[in-house]
Protein backbone atom coordinates (compact mmCIF):
# COMPACT_ATOMS: atom_id res chain seq x y z
CA UNK A 1 0.00 0.00 0.00
CA UNK A 2 0.81 3.43 -0.91
CA UNK A 3 1.94 5.32 2.35
CA UNK A 4 -0.55 7.90 2.14
CA UNK A 5 -3.61 5.87 1.69
CA UNK A 6 -2.06 3.95 4.32
CA UNK A 7 -2.50 6.58 6.01
CA UNK A 8 -5.57 7.46 5.50
CA UNK A 9 -6.56 3.62 6.21
CA UNK A 10 -5.18 4.24 9.89
CA UNK A 11 -6.64 7.51 10.50
CA UNK A 12 -10.45 5.72 9.40
CA UNK A 13 -9.61 3.23 12.16
CA UNK A 14 -8.47 5.47 14.69
CA UNK A 15 -12.14 7.17 13.93
CA UNK A 16 -14.46 4.19 14.22
CA UNK A 17 -12.54 3.06 17.42
CA UNK A 18 -13.17 6.59 18.68
CA UNK A 19 -16.79 6.48 18.03
CA UNK A 20 -16.87 2.50 19.59
CA UNK A 21 -15.31 4.00 22.74
CA UNK A 22 -18.21 7.20 22.76
CA UNK A 23 -21.03 4.91 22.06
CA UNK A 24 -19.73 2.37 25.12
CA UNK A 25 -19.59 5.41 26.93
CA UNK A 26 -22.64 6.51 26.23
CA UNK A 27 -25.24 4.35 25.61
CA UNK A 28 -26.56 3.61 28.84
CA UNK A 29 -27.07 7.40 29.53
CA UNK A 30 -29.04 7.31 26.38
CA UNK A 31 -31.34 4.61 27.40
CA UNK A 32 -31.47 6.14 30.73
CA UNK A 33 -33.25 9.44 29.06
CA UNK A 34 -34.84 7.42 26.86
CA UNK A 35 -36.64 5.22 29.20
CA UNK A 36 -37.40 8.41 31.49
CA UNK A 37 -39.54 9.62 28.45
CA UNK A 38 -41.42 6.19 27.87
CA UNK A 39 -44.98 6.22 28.76
CA UNK A 40 -45.64 4.05 32.45
CA UNK A 41 -46.40 0.70 30.07
CA UNK A 42 -43.82 1.44 27.45
CA UNK A 43 -40.38 0.47 29.20
CA UNK A 44 -42.14 -3.27 29.15
CA UNK A 45 -42.00 -4.00 25.42
CA UNK A 46 -39.96 -6.46 24.24
CA UNK A 47 -37.37 -6.68 22.48
CA UNK A 48 -36.55 -2.90 24.46
CA UNK A 49 -37.39 -0.03 22.41
CA UNK A 50 -34.28 2.09 21.81
CA UNK A 51 -36.48 5.45 21.62
CA UNK A 52 -40.28 6.26 22.98
CA UNK A 53 -42.90 5.99 20.42
CA UNK A 54 -44.39 8.47 22.43
CA UNK A 55 -42.29 10.85 24.42
CA UNK A 56 -43.25 11.97 27.82
CA UNK A 57 -42.63 13.98 30.58
CA UNK A 58 -45.18 12.53 32.45
CA UNK A 59 -42.48 10.54 34.85
CA UNK A 60 -40.41 13.78 35.92
CA UNK A 61 -43.76 14.96 36.99
CA UNK A 62 -44.53 12.53 38.99
CA UNK A 63 -40.94 11.42 40.41
CA UNK A 64 -40.81 14.88 41.40
CA UNK A 65 -42.96 14.97 44.57
CA UNK A 66 -42.04 17.10 47.58
CA UNK A 67 -40.40 14.33 48.99
CA UNK A 68 -37.57 13.99 46.23
CA UNK A 69 -37.07 18.05 46.27
CA UNK A 70 -36.55 16.90 50.63
CA UNK A 71 -33.79 14.80 49.57
CA UNK A 72 -32.09 17.47 47.05
CA UNK A 73 -32.62 19.98 49.56
CA UNK A 74 -30.92 17.81 52.03
CA UNK A 75 -28.07 16.53 49.96
CA UNK A 76 -27.09 20.22 48.60
CA UNK A 77 -27.03 21.38 52.59
CA UNK A 78 -24.45 18.53 53.26
CA UNK A 79 -22.57 18.79 50.03
CA UNK A 80 -22.32 22.33 50.78
CA UNK A 81 -21.52 22.59 54.59
CA UNK A 82 -19.03 19.55 54.05
CA UNK A 83 -17.35 21.88 51.71
CA UNK A 84 -16.62 24.69 53.33
CA UNK A 85 -15.33 22.96 56.62
CA UNK A 86 -12.83 20.99 54.50
CA UNK A 87 -11.65 23.78 52.47
CA UNK A 88 -11.17 26.23 55.00
CA UNK A 89 -9.58 23.61 58.00
CA UNK A 90 -7.33 22.01 54.67
CA UNK A 91 -6.24 25.19 53.65
CA UNK A 92 -4.82 26.58 56.82
CA UNK A 93 -2.96 22.82 56.91
CA UNK A 94 -2.06 22.87 53.37
CA UNK A 95 -0.51 26.37 54.01
CA UNK A 96 1.43 25.53 57.35
CA UNK A 97 2.69 22.18 55.95
CA UNK A 98 3.66 23.91 52.60
CA UNK A 99 5.45 26.96 54.59
CA UNK A 100 6.87 25.92 57.84
CA UNK A 101 9.75 23.31 58.20
CA UNK A 102 9.06 22.05 62.35
CA UNK A 103 10.31 18.72 63.29
CA UNK A 104 7.29 16.44 63.17
CA UNK A 105 5.45 18.18 60.20
CA UNK A 106 6.33 15.00 58.04
CA UNK A 107 5.40 12.81 60.29
CA UNK A 108 1.78 14.73 60.57
CA UNK A 109 1.53 15.07 56.83
CA UNK A 110 2.21 10.97 56.29
CA UNK A 111 -0.56 10.34 59.13
CA UNK A 112 -2.94 12.46 57.13
CA UNK A 113 -2.34 11.21 53.58
CA UNK A 114 -2.10 7.53 55.36
CA UNK A 115 -5.79 8.54 56.50
CA UNK A 116 -7.13 8.75 52.95
CA UNK A 117 -6.09 4.86 51.95
CA UNK A 118 -8.30 3.45 55.35
CA UNK A 119 -11.35 1.87 54.47
CA UNK A 120 -14.58 3.32 54.82
CA UNK A 121 -16.57 0.50 55.78
CA UNK A 122 -13.83 -0.75 58.56
CA UNK A 123 -14.24 3.12 60.23
CA UNK A 124 -18.11 3.34 59.67
CA UNK A 125 -19.33 1.11 62.65
CA UNK A 126 -17.04 2.93 65.35
CA UNK A 127 -18.00 6.56 63.89
CA UNK A 128 -21.60 5.44 64.04
CA UNK A 129 -21.02 4.63 67.20
CA UNK A 130 -19.83 7.81 68.40
CA UNK A 131 -22.60 9.79 66.63
CA UNK A 132 -25.38 8.12 67.47
CA UNK A 133 -23.83 8.37 71.32
CA UNK A 134 -23.35 12.07 70.67
CA UNK A 135 -27.15 12.28 69.70
CA UNK A 136 -26.39 13.31 66.14
CA UNK A 137 -28.00 10.24 64.35
CA UNK A 138 -30.43 10.83 61.66
CA UNK A 139 -29.00 15.04 61.41
CA UNK A 140 -27.13 17.33 58.88
CA UNK A 141 -24.43 17.39 61.37
CA UNK A 142 -23.62 13.40 61.82
CA UNK A 143 -23.31 13.11 57.98
CA UNK A 144 -20.69 15.98 57.65
CA UNK A 145 -19.06 14.50 60.13
CA UNK A 146 -19.17 11.52 58.62
CA UNK A 147 -17.99 13.10 55.16
CA UNK A 148 -15.15 15.26 56.45
CA UNK A 149 -13.57 11.82 56.91
CA UNK A 150 -13.30 11.25 53.42
CA UNK A 151 -12.93 14.73 52.40
CA UNK A 152 -10.55 16.33 54.64
CA UNK A 153 -7.32 14.09 53.85
CA UNK A 154 -7.60 14.63 50.21
CA UNK A 155 -8.55 18.43 50.39
CA UNK A 156 -5.11 18.87 52.61
CA UNK A 157 -3.80 16.96 49.91
CA UNK A 158 -4.84 18.47 46.55
CA UNK A 159 -4.94 21.95 48.35
CA UNK A 160 -1.07 21.47 48.70
CA UNK A 161 0.06 20.84 45.45
CA UNK A 162 -1.34 24.25 44.76
CA UNK A 163 -0.21 26.17 47.61
CA UNK A 164 3.14 24.70 46.83
CA UNK A 165 3.71 26.18 43.54
CA UNK A 166 2.61 29.81 44.85
CA UNK A 167 5.80 31.57 45.42
CA UNK A 168 6.32 32.39 48.98
CA UNK A 169 8.07 35.49 47.61
CA UNK A 170 4.48 36.99 47.30
CA UNK A 171 3.90 36.79 51.14
CA UNK A 172 7.21 38.29 52.26
CA UNK A 173 6.29 41.18 50.36
CA UNK A 174 2.95 41.85 52.05
CA UNK A 175 4.78 41.33 55.11
CA UNK A 176 7.35 43.36 54.65
CA UNK A 177 4.43 46.15 53.26
CA UNK A 178 3.14 45.64 57.07
CA UNK A 179 0.83 42.96 56.90
CA UNK A 180 0.33 40.33 59.62
CA UNK A 181 1.22 36.77 58.33
CA UNK A 182 -2.31 35.76 58.73
CA UNK A 183 -3.18 38.63 56.38
CA UNK A 184 -0.46 37.55 53.97
CA UNK A 185 -2.05 34.37 53.92
CA UNK A 186 -5.84 36.06 53.65
CA UNK A 187 -5.13 38.33 51.31
CA UNK A 188 -2.16 36.88 48.95
CA UNK A 189 -2.07 33.10 49.35
CA UNK A 190 -5.96 32.24 49.14
CA UNK A 191 -6.42 34.54 46.28
CA UNK A 192 -4.05 32.70 44.48
CA UNK A 193 -4.84 29.24 45.46
CA UNK A 194 -8.44 29.85 43.67
CA UNK A 195 -7.94 27.38 40.70
CA UNK A 196 -7.65 24.59 43.43
CA UNK A 197 -10.19 25.54 46.14
CA UNK A 198 -12.27 25.40 42.96
CA UNK A 199 -10.57 21.99 41.87
CA UNK A 200 -10.76 20.58 45.23
CA UNK A 201 -14.55 21.99 45.90
CA UNK A 202 -15.65 20.32 42.80
CA UNK A 203 -13.94 16.98 43.90
CA UNK A 204 -15.86 17.35 47.02
CA UNK A 205 -19.16 17.87 45.89
CA UNK A 206 -18.31 15.41 43.30
CA UNK A 207 -17.62 12.76 46.26
CA UNK A 208 -20.55 13.79 48.71
CA UNK A 209 -23.45 14.68 46.21
CA UNK A 210 -23.93 11.12 45.62
CA UNK A 211 -21.97 8.74 48.59
CA UNK A 212 -24.35 6.15 49.90
CA UNK A 213 -22.84 4.05 52.56
CA UNK A 214 -22.59 6.43 55.01
CA UNK A 215 -26.08 8.03 54.48
CA UNK A 216 -27.76 4.72 54.48
CA UNK A 217 -26.31 3.99 57.56
CA UNK A 218 -26.82 7.35 59.10
CA UNK A 219 -30.03 8.66 58.16
CA UNK A 220 -33.49 6.96 59.48
CA UNK A 221 -36.40 8.62 58.69
CA UNK A 222 -37.69 10.02 55.11
CA UNK A 223 -37.11 13.29 55.95
CA UNK A 224 -33.29 12.88 56.40
CA UNK A 225 -32.60 10.50 53.20
CA UNK A 226 -30.14 11.84 51.05
CA UNK A 227 -30.89 11.98 47.09
CA UNK A 228 -28.81 8.75 46.75
CA UNK A 229 -30.36 6.71 49.58
CA UNK A 230 -33.99 8.29 48.38
CA UNK A 231 -33.21 6.59 45.22
CA UNK A 232 -31.82 3.49 46.27
CA UNK A 233 -35.71 3.36 48.69
CA UNK A 234 -37.14 3.52 45.33
CA UNK A 235 -36.03 0.11 43.76
CA UNK A 236 -38.05 -1.68 46.46
CA UNK A 237 -40.97 0.76 46.86
CA UNK A 238 -42.28 0.77 43.41
CA UNK A 239 -41.92 -2.77 42.65
CA UNK A 240 -39.08 -1.01 39.84
CA UNK A 241 -41.16 1.31 38.32
CA UNK A 242 -38.21 2.16 35.84
CA UNK A 243 -39.78 5.07 33.86
CA UNK A 244 -39.74 7.13 37.16
CA UNK A 245 -36.42 6.02 38.47
CA UNK A 246 -34.89 7.19 35.59
CA UNK A 247 -36.47 10.42 35.35
CA UNK A 248 -35.27 10.45 39.16
CA UNK A 249 -31.71 9.34 37.92
CA UNK A 250 -31.44 12.26 35.48
CA UNK A 251 -32.52 15.16 37.84
CA UNK A 252 -30.35 13.75 40.18
CA UNK A 253 -27.09 13.43 37.81
CA UNK A 254 -27.96 16.62 35.86
CA UNK A 255 -26.49 18.89 38.64
CA UNK A 256 -23.72 17.45 39.19
CA UNK A 257 -22.81 16.96 35.34
CA UNK A 258 -23.20 20.44 34.85
CA UNK A 259 -21.51 22.00 37.50
CA UNK A 260 -18.65 18.94 36.13
CA UNK A 261 -18.99 20.59 32.95
CA UNK A 262 -18.56 24.97 33.78
CA UNK A 263 -15.30 24.08 35.92
CA UNK A 264 -14.17 20.84 34.33
CA UNK A 265 -10.69 22.39 32.93
CA UNK A 266 -10.17 23.72 36.39
CA UNK A 267 -10.70 19.95 37.87
CA UNK A 268 -9.02 17.85 35.06
CA UNK A 269 -6.03 20.30 35.54
CA UNK A 270 -6.34 19.37 39.78
CA UNK A 271 -6.68 16.04 39.30
CA UNK A 272 -4.05 15.78 37.12
CA UNK A 273 -1.55 18.65 38.52
CA UNK A 274 0.43 16.27 40.80
CA UNK A 275 0.41 13.06 38.85
CA UNK A 276 2.33 14.91 35.85
CA UNK A 277 4.84 17.07 38.17
CA UNK A 278 5.25 13.91 40.68
CA UNK B 1 -9.49 10.75 43.12
CA UNK B 2 -6.56 12.92 44.36
CA UNK B 3 -4.40 15.21 43.18
CA UNK B 4 -0.36 15.05 44.14
CA UNK B 5 1.12 17.94 45.31
CA UNK B 6 3.99 19.61 42.86
CA UNK B 7 7.00 19.60 43.94
CA UNK B 8 8.59 22.33 45.37
CA UNK B 9 12.64 22.38 46.27
CA UNK B 10 13.85 22.48 49.21
CA UNK B 11 15.69 25.90 48.37
CA UNK B 12 12.41 28.10 48.23
CA UNK B 13 11.14 27.32 51.16
CA UNK B 14 15.09 27.65 52.70
CA UNK B 15 13.84 31.42 51.83
CA UNK B 16 11.87 31.66 54.45
CA UNK B 17 14.20 31.94 57.38
CA UNK B 18 15.89 28.75 57.33
CA UNK B 19 13.68 26.94 59.52
CA UNK B 20 14.28 29.37 62.28
CA UNK B 21 11.12 30.79 63.12
CA UNK B 22 10.23 33.10 65.77
CA UNK B 23 8.03 32.09 68.86
CA UNK B 24 5.17 33.43 67.27
CA UNK B 25 5.63 32.46 63.80
CA UNK B 26 6.08 28.91 64.98
CA UNK B 27 2.44 29.10 67.13
CA UNK B 28 0.89 30.19 64.05
CA UNK B 29 1.85 27.33 62.25
CA UNK B 30 0.66 25.09 64.89
CA UNK B 31 -2.58 26.87 65.49
CA UNK B 32 -3.06 26.53 61.35
CA UNK B 33 -2.55 22.66 61.76
CA UNK B 34 -4.40 22.26 64.73
CA UNK B 35 -7.80 22.03 63.66
CA UNK B 36 -6.66 19.18 61.22
CA UNK B 37 -5.10 16.81 63.45
CA UNK B 38 -8.22 16.82 65.57
CA UNK B 39 -10.65 16.34 62.98
CA UNK B 40 -8.31 13.40 61.60
CA UNK B 41 -7.49 12.21 64.51
CA UNK B 42 -10.64 12.03 66.18
CA UNK B 43 -12.70 11.18 62.84
CA UNK B 44 -10.00 8.58 61.48
CA UNK B 45 -7.21 7.21 63.80
CA UNK B 46 -9.16 6.89 66.96
CA UNK B 47 -12.13 5.19 65.30
CA UNK B 48 -9.91 2.92 63.32
CA UNK B 49 -8.84 2.37 67.14
CA UNK B 50 -12.27 1.44 67.86
CA UNK B 51 -12.65 -0.95 65.19
CA UNK B 52 -9.47 -2.85 66.81
CA UNK B 53 -11.36 -2.60 70.16
CA UNK B 54 -14.75 -3.61 68.79
CA UNK B 55 -13.84 -6.63 66.93
CA UNK B 56 -12.33 -8.03 70.85
CA UNK B 57 -16.34 -7.87 71.99
CA UNK B 58 -19.37 -9.57 70.86
CA UNK B 59 -22.85 -7.62 70.33
CA UNK B 60 -25.95 -9.10 68.94
CA UNK B 61 -29.21 -7.74 68.43
CA UNK B 62 -30.42 -9.70 71.33
CA UNK B 63 -27.30 -8.76 73.65
CA UNK B 64 -26.85 -5.44 72.23
CA UNK B 65 -24.25 -5.19 75.89
CA UNK B 66 -20.95 -5.81 73.95
CA UNK B 67 -19.14 -8.95 76.23
CA UNK B 68 -15.42 -8.84 75.91
CA UNK B 69 -14.44 -12.29 73.97
CA UNK B 70 -10.80 -11.29 73.12
CA UNK B 71 -9.97 -12.95 69.70
CA UNK B 72 -12.69 -15.39 69.07
CA UNK B 73 -14.30 -13.24 66.36
CA UNK B 74 -10.91 -13.90 64.39
CA UNK B 75 -11.19 -17.79 65.27
CA UNK B 76 -14.63 -17.76 64.00
CA UNK B 77 -14.23 -15.84 60.80
CA UNK B 78 -11.10 -17.75 59.72
CA UNK B 79 -13.18 -21.28 60.05
CA UNK B 80 -16.05 -19.96 58.26
CA UNK B 81 -16.22 -20.64 54.59
CA UNK B 82 -17.80 -17.58 54.49
CA UNK B 83 -15.06 -15.23 55.32
CA UNK B 84 -13.33 -17.13 52.37
CA UNK B 85 -15.70 -16.57 50.30
CA UNK B 86 -15.15 -12.96 50.32
CA UNK B 87 -11.58 -12.62 50.13
CA UNK B 88 -11.60 -15.19 47.31
CA UNK B 89 -14.59 -12.54 45.91
CA UNK B 90 -12.23 -9.60 46.57
CA UNK B 91 -9.07 -10.18 44.70
CA UNK B 92 -11.27 -11.72 41.89
CA UNK B 93 -12.98 -8.27 41.80
CA UNK B 94 -10.35 -6.11 42.76
CA UNK B 95 -7.83 -7.79 40.74
CA UNK B 96 -10.57 -7.61 37.60
CA UNK B 97 -11.72 -4.38 37.87
CA UNK B 98 -8.49 -2.25 38.24
CA UNK B 99 -6.48 -4.69 35.70
CA UNK B 100 -9.21 -3.65 32.93
CA UNK B 101 -9.85 -0.36 34.15
CA UNK B 102 -6.42 0.74 33.73
CA UNK B 103 -6.04 -1.38 30.56
CA UNK B 104 -8.52 0.04 28.28
CA UNK B 105 -8.06 3.68 30.26
CA UNK B 106 -4.69 3.05 28.92
CA UNK B 107 -5.85 2.42 25.29
CA UNK B 108 -8.48 5.10 24.99
CA UNK B 109 -5.66 7.94 26.84
CA UNK B 110 -3.45 6.51 23.66
CA UNK B 111 -6.32 6.90 21.02
CA UNK B 112 -7.50 10.14 22.58
CA UNK B 113 -4.06 11.22 22.12
CA UNK B 114 -4.25 11.21 18.68
CA UNK B 115 -4.70 13.84 15.87
CA UNK B 116 -8.77 13.25 15.94
CA UNK B 117 -12.21 15.00 15.16
CA UNK B 118 -13.93 16.13 18.00
CA UNK B 119 -11.04 15.70 20.49
CA UNK B 120 -12.06 18.00 23.12
CA UNK B 121 -15.76 17.10 23.04
CA UNK B 122 -14.20 13.35 23.47
CA UNK B 123 -12.45 13.57 26.18
CA UNK B 124 -14.95 15.61 28.31
CA UNK B 125 -17.89 13.13 27.31
CA UNK B 126 -16.09 9.88 28.41
CA UNK B 127 -15.55 11.19 31.83
CA UNK B 128 -19.57 11.08 31.77
CA UNK B 129 -19.67 7.92 33.59
CA UNK B 130 -17.06 8.65 36.26
CA UNK B 131 -19.09 11.66 37.21
CA UNK B 132 -22.21 9.88 36.61
CA UNK B 133 -23.16 9.58 40.99
CA UNK B 134 -22.50 5.93 42.02
CA UNK B 135 -25.77 4.85 43.16
CA UNK B 136 -27.30 6.39 39.67
CA UNK B 137 -24.82 4.20 37.56
CA UNK B 138 -25.71 1.08 39.54
CA UNK B 139 -29.47 1.28 39.20
CA UNK B 140 -28.54 2.16 35.67
CA UNK B 141 -26.73 -1.33 35.39
CA UNK B 142 -29.23 -2.94 37.27
CA UNK B 143 -31.68 -2.11 35.28
CA UNK B 144 -29.22 -2.61 31.78
CA UNK B 145 -28.94 -6.90 32.83
CA UNK B 146 -32.43 -7.23 33.79
CA UNK B 147 -33.19 -10.37 31.72
CA UNK B 148 -36.62 -8.85 30.16
CA UNK B 149 -36.62 -4.94 29.77
CA UNK B 150 -32.47 -4.78 29.77
CA UNK B 151 -30.83 -3.38 26.57
CA UNK B 152 -28.07 -5.80 27.07
CA UNK B 153 -30.14 -9.05 26.42
CA UNK B 154 -31.85 -7.35 23.83
CA UNK B 155 -29.26 -6.55 21.73
CA UNK B 156 -27.31 -9.51 22.32
CA UNK B 157 -30.59 -11.87 20.83
CA UNK B 158 -31.33 -9.27 18.38
CA UNK B 159 -27.45 -10.17 17.23
CA UNK B 160 -28.40 -13.34 17.40
CA UNK B 161 -25.66 -14.19 19.78
CA UNK B 162 -27.39 -15.91 21.87
CA UNK B 163 -31.20 -17.25 21.75
CA UNK B 164 -33.10 -16.63 25.36
CA UNK B 165 -32.42 -13.77 27.83
CA UNK B 166 -29.36 -14.25 30.17
CA UNK B 167 -30.45 -13.17 34.37
CA UNK B 168 -26.76 -11.90 34.46
CA UNK B 169 -26.59 -10.78 37.72
CA UNK B 170 -29.16 -13.50 39.36
CA UNK B 171 -27.06 -16.62 38.31
CA UNK B 172 -23.74 -17.59 40.50
CA UNK B 173 -21.86 -17.99 37.26
CA UNK B 174 -21.95 -14.41 35.49
CA UNK B 175 -22.63 -12.51 38.78
CA UNK B 176 -18.90 -11.13 39.48
CA UNK B 177 -18.63 -10.40 35.68
CA UNK B 178 -21.53 -8.97 34.94
CA UNK B 179 -20.29 -6.08 38.09
CA UNK B 180 -17.11 -6.18 37.18
CA UNK B 181 -17.88 -5.08 33.74
CA UNK B 182 -20.44 -2.37 35.16
CA UNK B 183 -17.39 -1.21 37.56
CA UNK B 184 -14.68 -1.07 34.75
CA UNK B 185 -17.53 1.27 32.45
CA UNK B 186 -18.10 3.79 35.72
CA UNK B 187 -13.83 3.73 36.43
CA UNK B 188 -11.95 3.76 33.62
CA UNK B 189 -12.36 7.17 32.44
CA UNK B 190 -10.67 7.75 36.05
CA UNK B 191 -7.65 6.32 34.38
CA UNK B 192 -7.53 7.66 30.98
CA UNK B 193 -7.76 11.15 32.59
CA UNK B 194 -4.20 10.47 34.47
CA UNK B 195 -2.92 8.75 32.02
CA UNK B 196 -4.00 11.67 29.01
CA UNK B 197 -1.98 13.97 31.38
CA UNK B 198 0.59 11.57 31.84
CA UNK B 199 1.32 10.99 28.25
CA UNK B 200 1.58 14.63 27.21
CA UNK B 201 4.94 14.33 29.19
CA UNK B 202 6.43 12.00 26.92
CA UNK B 203 9.48 13.75 25.23
CA UNK B 204 8.25 14.36 21.71
CA UNK B 205 11.78 14.23 20.66
CA UNK B 206 12.59 10.76 22.30
CA UNK B 207 9.67 9.44 20.45
CA UNK B 208 11.02 10.73 16.88
CA UNK B 209 14.48 9.62 17.39
CA UNK B 210 13.16 6.17 18.43
CA UNK B 211 11.18 6.43 15.42
CA UNK B 212 14.19 7.39 13.15
CA UNK B 213 16.22 4.84 14.53
CA UNK B 214 13.68 2.17 13.08
CA UNK B 215 11.03 1.50 16.53
CA UNK B 216 7.53 0.84 15.68
CA UNK B 217 4.77 2.31 17.51
CA UNK B 218 5.19 -0.64 20.13
CA UNK B 219 8.63 -0.59 20.62
CA UNK B 220 8.06 3.61 21.02
CA UNK B 221 5.37 3.02 23.88
CA UNK B 222 7.62 0.05 25.54
CA UNK B 223 11.19 1.47 25.65
CA UNK B 224 9.91 5.33 25.48
CA UNK B 225 6.29 6.08 26.74
CA UNK B 226 6.07 3.44 29.35
CA UNK B 227 9.66 4.55 31.36
CA UNK B 228 8.65 8.32 31.45
CA UNK B 229 5.21 7.11 32.99
CA UNK B 230 6.09 4.21 34.92
CA UNK B 231 5.93 6.33 38.56
CA UNK B 232 2.20 7.87 37.77
CA UNK B 233 0.96 4.35 36.44
CA UNK B 234 2.35 2.57 39.17
CA UNK B 235 0.64 5.45 41.22
CA UNK B 236 -2.85 5.03 39.60
CA UNK B 237 -2.27 1.12 40.08
CA UNK B 238 -2.61 1.79 43.66
CA UNK B 239 -5.14 4.71 44.28
CA UNK B 240 -7.78 2.41 41.83
CA UNK B 241 -6.39 -0.70 43.57
CA UNK B 242 -7.45 0.87 46.96
CA UNK B 243 -10.67 2.66 45.78
CA UNK B 244 -11.69 -0.49 43.74
CA UNK B 245 -11.43 -2.49 47.00
CA UNK B 246 -13.49 -0.23 49.14
CA UNK B 247 -16.01 0.48 46.50
CA UNK B 248 -19.50 -0.41 47.91
CA UNK B 249 -22.15 1.15 45.99
CA UNK B 250 -22.27 -0.74 42.64
CA UNK B 251 -22.81 -4.64 44.41
CA UNK B 252 -25.11 -3.59 46.96
CA UNK B 253 -27.61 -1.81 44.85
CA UNK B 254 -27.38 -4.47 41.66
CA UNK B 255 -26.65 -7.82 43.64
CA UNK B 256 -26.40 -7.01 47.64
CA UNK B 257 -23.57 -9.30 47.67
CA UNK B 258 -26.16 -12.47 45.74
CA UNK B 259 -26.12 -14.78 44.18
CA UNK B 260 -25.30 -17.11 47.28
CA UNK B 261 -22.68 -14.90 48.40
CA UNK B 262 -21.01 -15.09 45.12
CA UNK B 263 -20.09 -11.11 44.92
CA UNK B 264 -20.29 -10.66 48.54
CA UNK B 265 -16.55 -8.04 48.99
CA UNK B 266 -15.56 -6.43 52.22
CA UNK B 267 -17.22 -3.99 52.50
CA UNK B 268 -20.87 -4.88 51.58
CA UNK B 269 -20.07 -7.49 54.19
CA UNK B 270 -19.30 -4.94 56.38
CA UNK B 271 -21.95 -3.27 55.98
CA UNK B 272 -24.13 -6.30 56.21
CA UNK B 273 -23.16 -8.21 59.40
CA UNK B 274 -23.06 -4.36 61.03
CA UNK B 275 -25.95 -3.20 60.17
CA UNK B 276 -27.79 -5.81 58.38
CA UNK B 277 -27.39 -8.39 61.71
CA UNK B 278 -26.72 -5.95 64.22
CA UNK B 279 -23.37 -8.11 64.82
CA UNK B 280 -20.80 -4.83 65.52
CA UNK B 281 -18.04 -7.24 66.79
CA UNK B 282 -17.95 -9.66 63.64
CA UNK B 283 -18.32 -6.98 61.10
CA UNK B 284 -15.33 -4.74 63.31
CA UNK B 285 -13.05 -7.99 62.29
CA UNK B 286 -13.82 -8.61 58.59
CA UNK B 287 -12.87 -4.62 58.63
CA UNK B 288 -9.61 -4.74 60.94
CA UNK B 289 -8.74 -7.75 58.07
CA UNK B 290 -9.60 -5.12 55.21
CA UNK B 291 -7.48 -2.93 56.75
CA UNK B 292 -4.30 -5.43 57.03
CA UNK B 293 -4.72 -6.68 53.43
CA UNK B 294 -4.32 -3.04 52.35
CA UNK B 295 -1.73 -1.94 54.65
CA UNK B 296 1.16 -3.31 52.36
CA UNK B 297 -0.57 -0.60 49.11
CA UNK B 298 -1.30 2.11 51.72
CA UNK B 299 3.06 2.00 52.30
CA UNK B 300 3.81 1.38 48.98
CA UNK B 301 1.75 4.24 48.08
CA UNK B 302 3.29 6.00 50.96
CA UNK B 303 7.10 5.40 50.05
CA UNK B 304 6.20 6.27 46.49
CA UNK B 305 5.13 9.95 46.68
CA UNK B 306 8.21 10.36 49.39
CA UNK B 307 10.31 9.24 45.71
CA UNK B 308 8.23 11.90 43.78
CA UNK B 309 8.57 14.28 46.67
CA UNK B 310 11.03 15.67 48.66
CA UNK B 311 8.79 17.03 51.16
CA UNK B 312 7.93 14.33 53.29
Amino acid sequence: MKPRSRQRLRRVVLIALQMLVLIIVLIPFFWMFSVSLKPANEPFAIPARLWPDNPTIENYKTAFQPEFRRYFLNSAIISLATIVISISVGLLAAYSFSRFQIRGFGFLLVAIILAQMFPVATIIIPIFKMVREAGLLNTYFGLIIAYITITLPVSIWMLLGFIGNIPPDLEESAMIDGASRFQAFWKVVVPLARPGIVATAVWIVVVTWQEFMFALAFTQTREMRTVSVGMNDYIGQYGIRYGELMASSVMFSIPIVVVFFILQRQFVAGLTAGATKG
Amino acid sequence: MTAQPAKSTRSDRRHWGRGAYSGREALLALAFLVPAVILVGLLMYYPMILAFVESLYETSFLNPEPEFIGLQNYRDMLQDGGFWQVVRNSLFWTIGVVLFQNVIGMAVAILFNQDLPFRGLSRTLVLLPWVLPGIVAAILWRFMYDPQLGLINSILISLGLVDKSIPWLAQPSTAMLAVIIAAVWKGFPFSTVIYLAALQIVDEEQLEAAQIDGANAVQRFRYVSIPAMVHIIFLNLLLTTIFTFNYFDMIWVTTKGGPINRTHIFPTTIFQIGFGEFRFGEAAAYGVVAVLLLAGLAVLYILQLRTGDDRI
